[in-house]
């Protein structure tokens, strides 16, 4: 099964091609242009050196989020548009997921971290066992503090990854570390390998209507709420 | 004899997602919106995010439906045209991701397409007649402008607003009147019960040239009616509303003829979601025929947003070998002209 997978939830813009589990190509830019100009070349270039006919493709794997909101649509209104052209199935991946992919280590606990704005984060934790990566905690709206606290309570040793780059010069516990730049952000061998464990070809609701995981409401609705209340 | 041209037109720029399949450049196929506006109503406007956030829960449903209806597979439509300015960057970048990756999966060529250009083409869609050279009154929320179309792909700016669009200062009339968004059609509906010439609302002095300015206009409006407040007195919001919707008329009109008379064009088309206006339409029509010129304006549906005005401005660059590179990114204040 031929996997094409895209992740636009952060900064860096990630596509990869990904065979029966195994990697055939990746291609990642960090280097801040926006996903809207940056995707589509890339993804064109991909294919080009891989030699990999369009329709061969057998499934788009997709980082849903959470994420930055923008990065997310784009990412996604372009995997449906791919999915809906070429007729093929696609498949959500949680970000956080995907990043766990980045660390498969057995023994410690994985913090994927995502910026929330205005100095929170969102957090999800996971472990791997025996090959297979378990969800310890699922996605959270933590500050610094609170994202510290759930890596306590597990009691292990802990690495966050992730969009932790303003946790850098934090004062962080002995058992607690940051993982290498290289290792933080997501890589779509992380999105396509997480989509192939998901995907199954009898529970497919089809590409129309998919939302990316923004967790957080727009900031016009919380404001509303609160003024209103919930309707 | 040639053979047909299908254009998949998809548009996002503000709070429609809409999809529309045009043969010909002339003939529509099908214009499948999803409109927002209730959704936006509570808010008194548009939320961008909400905006952008319904943008994508609706872009290949509404795709979907445009080919559907139109009969028309994805394999025999000849380009995508998308709107990529000016509008909302977080809703234009929506159905441009979808439509870049549309266009390259399926190997077809894209064609970026300016969002007012497509308002005034809406215009061929309605006349089968219309042909340039002709004059273009643009009035919309984000833009009132006079453009002379020279031919099928050039434009020559002769004026713009200075300041408010006219759509706006009637949304922004419409927000002091109390009355729900979108204001432009409510204003329109609460003057006719009122006399238009019962407040001299001032108009904008700005000499031998083809600019507009509203916001003198719009803040008179509010003086006007923060002054009756503070001094007790009942107010025909009737009378506001039509002696408003008389002066910002007057003065679009006004710089109409001038362009008729300064260009000596035989018509003149009306974009943009103002044109849906009745008094602008009745008031224009009359006064470009004592100057010498024909009035042409899109049918209600195609006054508003829509993706049938990009799919034919598509047309027209398709076929002069128009298109855009895959980086093709939004440009939120993109110009005329």
């Amino acid at each position: 099964m031929l996997v094409l997978a895209i992740d636009t939830a952060t900064k860096a813009c990630a596509v990869g091609l990904c065979r029966d589990g195994k990697i055939l190509a990746e291609y990642k830019i960090n280097m801040g242009m926006t996903h809207s100009e940056g995707l589509m070349p890339q993804l064109e270039q991909l294919l080009q050196r891989t030699g990999v006919q369009k329709g061969d493709i057998d499934l788009i794997a997709v980082s849903m989020g959470p994420g930055s909101f923008t990065g997310l649509r784009i990412g996604l209104a372009t995997a449906e548009a791919l999915a809906y052209a070429w007729q093929k199935p696609l498949q959500g991946v949680a970000t956080p997921l995907a990043l766990a992919y980045n660390l498969p280590v057995q023994g410690i606990v994985l913090s994927p971290v995502l910026d929330a704005q205005k100095g929170n984060y969102y957090q999800a934790l996971y472990e791997w066992q025996d090959g297979e990566v378990k969800e310890l905690q699922g996605v959270q709206v933590v500050n610094k503090q609170q994202l510290l606290e759930n890596l306590a309570v597990q009691g292990k040793p802990a690495v966050i990854l992730g969009e932790c780059n303003k946790l850098e010069g934090m004062e962080l516990p002995a058992w607690c570390s940051l993982a290498p730049d290289y290792l933080r952000l997501p890589q779509a061998a992380g999105t396509a390998l997480a989509a192939l464990k998901a995907y199954n070809p009898q529970e497919q609701n089809g590409i129309f209507g998919l939302e990316p995981y923004y967790i957080r409401k727009s900031e016009a609705e919380e404001l509303w709420e609160q003024k209103h209340g919930k309707q | 004899m040639n053979k047909d041209i299908y254009i998949l037109g998809i548009e996002s720029s503000c709070d429609e997602t809409a999809a529309a399949v045009v043969k010909n450049g002339r003939e529509v196929l099908s214009n499948i919106i999803a409109s927002q506006v209730p959704i936006h109503r509570k808010y008194g406007g548009v939320v961008p995010e909400i905006a952008s956030r319904n943008h994508i829960r609706n872009v290949l449903p509404v795709i979907d439906e445009a080919l559907a209806k139109a009969d028309v597979p994805l394999e025999k439509i000849d380009a995508v045209a998308v709107t990529y300015g000016p509008g909302l960057v977080g809703a234009l970048l929506v159905g441009l991701s979808a439509a870049k990756a549309l266009a390259w999966a399926a190997d077809k060529p894209l064609i970026g397409v300016n969002h007012l250009e497509g308002h005034v083409f809406a215009n061929f869609l309605n006349d089968a007649d219309l042909k340039p050279p002709f004059l273009a009154l643009v009035v919309s929320g984000g833009h009132t402008a006079l453009l002379v179309v020279k031919d099928y792909n050039s434009f020559e700016l002769l004026g713009q607003t200075r300041d408010d669009a006219a759509g706006e200062a009637f949304d922004k009339v419409a927000r002091v009147l109390c009355l729900p968004y979108p204001g432009g059609p409510e204003v329109e509906k609460l003057a006719l019960e009122g006399n238009p010439l019962a407040i001299d609302f001032p108009r904008a002095k700005l000499g031998d040239n083809f600019e507009f300015s509203f916001s003198g206009l719009k803040s008179a409006v509010i003086n006007y009616l923060h002054n009756k407040q503070q001094a007790g007195e009942d107010v025909s919001r009737a009378d506001v509303a039509a002696s408003f919707q008389h002066a910002i008329v007057d003065a679009l009109v006004q710089k109409s003829v001038h362009a008729i008379k300064q260009t000596g064009l035989k018509e003149i088309v009306l974009a943009g979601g103002v044109s849906a206006n009745k008094t602008l339409q009745e008031t224009l029509a009359k006064a470009a025929e004592r100057a010498g010129a024909r009035l042409v304006h899109p049918t209600p549906i195609l006054c508003t947003d829509n993706a049938v005005m990009i799919a034919c401005r598509g047309y027209f660059m398709y076929v002069n070998g128009e298109k855009s590179p895959l980086d093709l990114n939004a440009v939120p204040s993109l110009k005329l002209g």
